[in-house]
C-alpha cells in the first residue's frame, strides 16, 4: 500500500471523529453524498464502460429501496410484508432484484444502439415511479365483478414508512450518524474493489471494445448480446445496494425521490468527473452532492447577508437552492462543450502525425517478420490434432445476397483446403466485402451453404463464428482506438478464456493463470509483428501502418485457423506491402494457417496466393491458380485490364 | 352520456391534443432527420413558447377575451412574435450547445441537449414560480352545437377546438409546402440524407441547420399559444411532459419523416384520451412509454416504415 492511499484511508476512516469533536455535523449529508456516488458508480459501469446511455438509471435505484422498503418494513399493507426481514438479508435481495430488472431493461438492447436506446432507458425510468405510485391502491373492475380491491402493494404516493433499520448487537444505528458512515463506507469500498476488478478483466475488456466499435468487437469474438445484459445487471447490482441503504438510511421512501432528474443528477457526477474513471466518478458525484448540500445553501445565506447589509431587498430574498437544475444543466452543458472526458477522465492525446522523414518512417516502421518471433503456442496450437484432415478448411457453395434490387453475390462458390492462400480479386463493387460479411455472420445469407470443417457456418452471430476459428480485419481498420495496443490484442483472446463475473471479481488461481497466459500470448503476438515496443500505446496514436499490423495481431490473438484479410496492404508503402507480404507468407509456411486474401496489389495476391477467385459483379467469373487468372481473357476484360498481360511478362522476367 | 357520445367526446379532446403534439413532434423530427440527434430541449422551447405568448398578450395588453377585431389583428401578430421569438431561441440553443459539438460521439450533443432542458425549464421556474400559472381566456368560446346549432347535446365541442384545428392544419401543410416545394426545402431534403454530399453540392449545410431549427421552434412556440388558449394553465414542468409524448410521437411515425410525425401525434393524442377516459388516467404516462420502447424495439423505424424520400 503507498503512503498515499493509507494516508487516503486514514483521513476517510479518522473523518466522522473529527467532524464530532469540531462539532460540523457534516457526517449526516457526507453519508448521503456516499450512496449517491455509490449509485453513480453502478451507473459508470453501463455508461463509462459499456458506452450505454442510461436515462433512466434512477429505476434500479427506486426497485433497491423498494425491495428493501417492502421487505423490511414493520407496517402491514399486504399480505407480502408484515414480517420485516434482516437487513443484511435484504441488501441482498434488493440487489438481485435490481439486477434482474438490469436484465429485462437490457434486453431491448439486444436490437437498439445508441440514442434509441438511451430513450428506452428514460422510458423505463418513467414507467417504474408510475407504476410505483398506482400500485399503492390497485382495485381492477371487471363488468361489477372485483377480483382485487384496493390492494397496497407500494404504499402508493406516500411511500413506504418505517423502514427497518441494520441490527448489529451494540451499535446504535438509530441515534448515531456515524455507524452509517461506516456501513455506506463499507459497502461502497467493497463495490469500488469489485469494480475496479471488473473494468481489470476479461469482461472490463470486452465492455470497452463494445463501447468504442461493436461490430469490431463482435467479429473479435466478443457476443456484444451477453456483454450488454452483463452491464446492465451489474450496474443495477449496485445501485440495488445504494438504493437499500438508502431506504433504511431515510427510514422512509417515496416515489417522488426516484424521478428523472435523479438520474439526470446521476449521469452529471458521471459525465463530470470523467466517464470510465473510477477516481472521476468518485469526485464529481462528492463535487456534486457538495455543490448541492452545501455550497448552494451557503451562498444564499451569505448573498442575502450581503443583500442585508447593502439594502438591497432583490439580494435578500434570493434563494439559490431553487437554481439547483439550472447549475447540473449549465455543469452538463459546459462539461460537453470544453471538457468532455470529464475533470479526471484521461486527456485523449492528439493523434500522432506519421512522420515526414520517409527514411526514418521506414526502417522504424516495418522491421521484417522472423521465422523465430513466431509465438511457441500458436506453433502448438497449429500442429494437426491427429484428427483427419478434411480435403476443405472452408466450403462456400452457391451463396447469394441481394440487398433490395442490387444482386451483390450471385450463386458464388469457393474452396479453401486447410493451410492455402487463397485470393478474393475483382473490380471495386464486385461483392468482395459482402463475401467476407457474408462468411463472418455480419450478413445472413439469402441462399447458399457456408461450411467451415464441416459445420454449417450460416445463421451464426459472428463471434460463434470467431470462437469457431475464423477470424478478420477490416478494409479500412477498425480498432478499439481508445485502448491500448495490447488491450486492443487482448480483447482477441477474449473468447478462448472462460472466467465469468465470479470469477474476474474473486480472482481464484486459475483465473489468474489464464489471464497471465492471455497478457504473454498478447505481447508474444505485438513482438511478432513488430509492435513489441508499443504495448502501452493507444490504438488511435499509431501510425498507420502499425495499426494494420495490430489488427493482424488482434485476428490472431483469437487462434484462427483460417485468416479473412480485407485489403490489408490498403494505403501501404513498397516496402511495408513487402513485410507484410512476408508476414502472410510465413504465417502459413509455419503455422498452417489457411488465408483468404482480398487485395488489389496485383504482385502481391499474384505472389503468395495458391489460388485466386475472380468476382465481377457478384458472379464469379473465373477460379484457378495465378498463373491461369493472369492469361484469362475474362478476368482481363473485366479487371486487369488489356495492359495487364505486357506487364506481367515484364515483371515474370 | 351515453358510451357513443362519451367516445365522441375524448376522440374530439384526443383530436386537439393530438394537434399540439404533432406540431411540437415535427420539430423533433425535423431536426433528427438532419442532424441525428434528439433534441430533448424542444419540449422546452413549446412550454416557454407558452410563457412567451403570454408575455406578449401582456405587452400588447390583453389580458381579457379577445374581440372579433382582435381576433383578426392581435391574434394572427401574438402567433408571429411567439413562433419567431421561439424560433429564434431554438437557433440560439443549437448555436451555443449543438454546433461545437457536430463532430464529436452522438451521445455528446444528447447530454448537451438534456442539460438545455434543465437549464430551459429552471428558467420558467424562476420567471413565474412553481405553482401553475393562469393563462387568460383570449380566446372566446362558444358551445357551437347548442349555440350555433341549437342542437341539445351532451358532446361538447368549442370554437376552441375549431381553433385548434384551423391553426395547425394550415401551419402543417405550410411546412410540408415548403419542405417539398421551394429551393431551401430541397436543400434540407438533401442535407437530411447526406450531409457532406449536400456540403459538396454547394448547399450551405450550416445555414440548412439553422433553418430547421428555426422552422422547428417557431412551430414549438405556435403550439405554446394554442396549448395555452385551448387549456389556460401553463406549468414549468409540462414541456417534459409534452416534449416526451411528443417525441413518442415522432418515432410512431418513423422519426425523419414529417407526415408521419403528424400522425403520430394524433395517435398519440387519441390514445392519451382514451387511456384517460377507459384505463386510468394514472396509467396513461406509462401506457404512452410503453408504446414508446414496443415501437423502438420491433419497428425503429416507425409504424409507416422507412421512407427517407420525406425524411427532412
Amino acid at each position: 500500500m503507498s503512503a498515499r492511499r493509507t494516508l487516503l484511508v486514514a483521513a476517510v476512516v479518522a473523518y466522522p471523529f473529527v467532524d464530532r469533536a469540531l462539532g460540523l455535523q457534516t457526517v449526516h449529508a457526507v453519508s448521503d453524498g456516499m450512496i449517491y456516488v455509490l449509485l453513480a458508480l453502478g451507473l459508470n459501469i453501463v455508461v463509462g464502460y459499456a458506452g450505454l446511455l442510461d436515462l433512466g438509471y434512477a429505476a434500479f435505484f427506486a426497485i433497491g429501496a423498494y425491495a428493501m422498503g417492502l421487505l423490511n418494513s414493520p407496517v402491514v399493507g399486504s399480505p407480502l410484508y408484515g414480517h420485516p426481514w434482516s437487513f443484511w438479508l435484504c441488501i441482498w435481495v434488493a440487489a438481485a432484484v435490481s439486477a434482474l430488472l438490469g436484465l429485462v431493461i437490457g434486453a431491448p438492447t439486444l436490437r437498439v444502439r445508441g440514442d434509441y436506446l438511451a430513450i428506452i432507458t428514460l422510458g423505463f425510468g418513467e414507467i417504474i415511479p408510475v407504476a410505483i405510485r398506482n400500485l399503492g391502491d390497485i382495485t381492477i373492475e371487471i363488468g361489477g365483478w372485483r377480483p382485487i380491491e384496493r390492494l397496497n402493494l407500494t404504499g402508493g404516493e406516500n411511500g413506504v414508512n418505517p423502514v427497518g433499520r441494520p441490527y448489529l448487537p451494540g451499535v446504535p444505528f438509530e441515534t448515531d450518524p456515524v455507524p452509517w458512515y461506516f456501513l455506506i463506507l463499507v459497502i461502497g469500498a467493497l463495490s469500488l474493489w469489485a469494480m475496479s476488478r471488473l473494468r481489470d478483466s476479461r469482461l472490463g475488456r470486452a465492455w470497452m471494445a463494445i463501447r468504442e466499435d461493436e461490430t469490431a468487437a463482435d467479429c473479435t469474438g466478443v457476443n456484444p448480446i451477453s456483454t450488454k445484459l452483463l452491464a446492465f445487471a451489474l450496474g443495477a447490482w449496485f445501485s440495488g445496494f445504494a438504493g437499500s441503504v438508502y431506504a433504511a438510511k431515510l427510514q422512509a421512501i417515496t416515489p417522488g425521490a426516484f424521478e428523472f432528474q435523479v438520474s439526470i443528477m446521476l449521469l452529471c457526477m458521471v459525465v463530470l468527473g470523467g466517464a470510465g474513471s473510477l477516481g472521476g466518478v468518485i469526485l464529481g458525484g462528492m463535487l456534486i452532492t457538495l455543490f448541492d448540500r452545501v455550497v448552494l445553501t451557503q451562498t444564499t445565506s451569505f448573498v442575502r447577508a450581503v443583500g442585508r447589509a447593502t439594502g438591497f431587498p432583490a439580494l435578500a430574498a434570493v434563494d439559490l437552492t431553487l437554481w439547483r437544475w439550472f447549475f447540473f444543466g449549465l455543469g452538463l452543458v459546459v462539461v460537453m462543450l470544453v471538457r468532455p472526458q470529464g475533470l479526471a477522465g484521461r486527456r485523449v492525446g492528439p493523434v500522432a502525425v506519421p512522420d515526414d522523414d520517409d527514411e526514418v518512417a521506414l526502417a522504424d516502421a516495418a522491421p521484417a517478420p522472423r521465422v523465430e518471433a513466431i509465438p511457441a503456442w500458436l506453433r502448438e496450437r497449429a500442429r494437426p490434432d491427429g484428427a483427419p484432415t478434411p480435403a476443405a478448411l472452408l466450403e462456400v457453395r452457391g451463396l447469394s445476397k441481394a440487398f433490395g434490387g442490387v444482386v451483390a453475390l450471385s450463386e458464388v462458390g469457393l474452396v479453401i483446403p486447410p493451410g492455402a492462400i487463397v485470393g478474393l480479386i475483382g473490380p471495386n463493387g464486385a461483392g468482395k466485402t459482402t463475401f467476407f460479411n457474408v462468411v463472418t455472420g455480419l450478413l445472413r445469407p439469402d441462399t447458399g451453404r457456408i461450411a467451415f470443417a464441416g459445420a454449417s457456418l450460416v445463421g451464426l452471430r459472428p463471434n460463434a463464428i470467431v470462437a469457431r476459428g475464423i477470424a478478420r480485419t477490416f478494409q479500412s481498420i477498425r480498432l478499439f482506438p481508445q485502448l491500448t495496443a495490447l488491450d486492443n490484442v487482448l480483447v482477441g483472446q477474449h473468447c478462448r478464456l472462460t472466467a465469468g463475473v465470479a470469477g474476474n471479481v474473486f480472482r481464484p488461481p486459475a483465473v489468474v493463470a489464464e489471464e497471465r497466459r492471455a497478457r504473454e500470448r498478447a505481447r508474444d503476438l505485438l513482438a511478432f509483428v513488430g509492435l513489441g515496443t508499443k504495448e502501452a500505446e493507444a490504438a488511435r496514436n499509431l501510425a498507420y501502418g502499425d495499426q494494420r499490423r495490430l489488427e493482424i495481431a488482434r485476428a490472431l490473438a483469437t487462434e484462427p485457423r483460417l485468416l479473412l484479410l480485407d485489403e490489408p496492404s490498403a494505403g501501404m508503402n513498397p516496402r511495408e506491402t513487402e513485410t507484410l507480404t512476408e508476414l502472410i507468407g510465413l504465417l502459413r509456411r509455419e503455422l498452417g494457417l489457411a488465408v483468404l486474401l482480398i487485395e488489389h496489389h496485383m504482385e502481391v495476391v499474384m505472389g503468395i496466393s495458391d489460388r485466386i477467385t475472380v468476382l465481377d459483379h457478384g458472379v464469379r467469373i473465373a477460379e484457378g491458380p495465378p498463373r491461369e487468372i493472369q492469361r484469362d481473357p475474362t478476368v482481363i476484360e473485366a479487371y486487369l485490364g488489356s495492359g495487364y498481360e505486357q506487364d506481367v511478362a515484364v515483371t515474370d522476367r | 352520456m351515453t358510451w357513443w357520445e362519451v367516445l365522441v367526446q375524448q376522440t374530439i379532446n384526443g383530436l386537439t391534443r393530438g394537434a399540439v403534439f404533432a406540431l411540437i413532434a415535427l420539430g423533433y423530427t425535423m431536426v433528427y432527420g438532419i442532424i441525428e440527434l434528439i433534441n430533448f430541449a424542444h419540449g422546452d422551447v413549446f412550454m416557454l413558447g407558452l410563457f412567451i405568448s403570454l408575455a406578449w398578450f401582456t405587452l400588447l395588453g390583453v389580458t381579457r377575451t379577445l374581440t372579433a377585431w382582435q381576433l383578426v389583428t392581435v391574434l394572427p401578430l401574438v402567433f408571429v412574435l411567439t413562433m419567431l421569438s421561439t424560433a429564434v431561441l431554438n437557433v440560439a440553443i443549437d448555436r451555443a450547445a449543438y454546433r461545437p459539438l457536430r463532430r464529436s460521439p452522438r451521445l455528446a450533443p444528447l447530454i448537451t441537449a438534456i442539460g438545455v432542458s434543465f437549464m430551459l425549464e429552471n428558467v420558467a421556474l424562476l420567471w413565474k414560480g412553481p405553482a401553475p400559472i393562469a393563462y387568460p381566456d383570449v380566446f372566446p368560446s362558444v358551445d357551437i352545437l347548442r349555440d350555433w346549432f341549437g342542437v341539445d347535446s351532451a358532446i361538447f365541442v368549442t370554437t376552441k377546438d375549431v381553433l385548434v384545428v384551423a391553426a395547425t392544419v394550415p401551419l402543417m401543410l405550410a411546412l410540408q409546402w415548403f419542405v417539398t416545394r421551394t429551393t431551401w426545402g430541397k436543400a434540407m431534403r438533401a442535407t437530411a440524407q447526406d450531409r457532406e454530399t449536400a456540403a459538396a453540392m454547394g448547399i450551405n449545410v450550416e445555414r440548412t441547420i439553422v433553418l430547421t431549427f428555426f422552422l422547428g421552434g417557431a412551430l414549438a412556440g405556435a403550439a405554446g399559444l394554442i396549448q395555452g388558449m385551448y387549456y389556460n394553465i401553463g406549468q414549468w414542468w409540462m414541456g417534459y411532459q409534452a416534449g416526451l409524448r411528443a417525441f413518442t410521437a415522432a418515432v410512431l411515425g418513423g422519426i425523419g419523416n414529417m407526415p408521419g410525425a403528424a400522425l403520430g401525434g394524433l395517435f398519440i393524442g387519441f390514445l392519451s384520451a382514451w387511456s384517460d377516459q377507459y384505463i386510468s388516467a394514472r396509467w396513461t404516462n406509462a401506457l404512452v412509454f410503453s408504446i414508446l420502447i414496443l415501437v423502438l424495439v420491433f419497428r425503429p423505424h416507425g409504424l409507416l416504415g422507412e421512407r427517407t424520400a420525406d425524411k427532412v
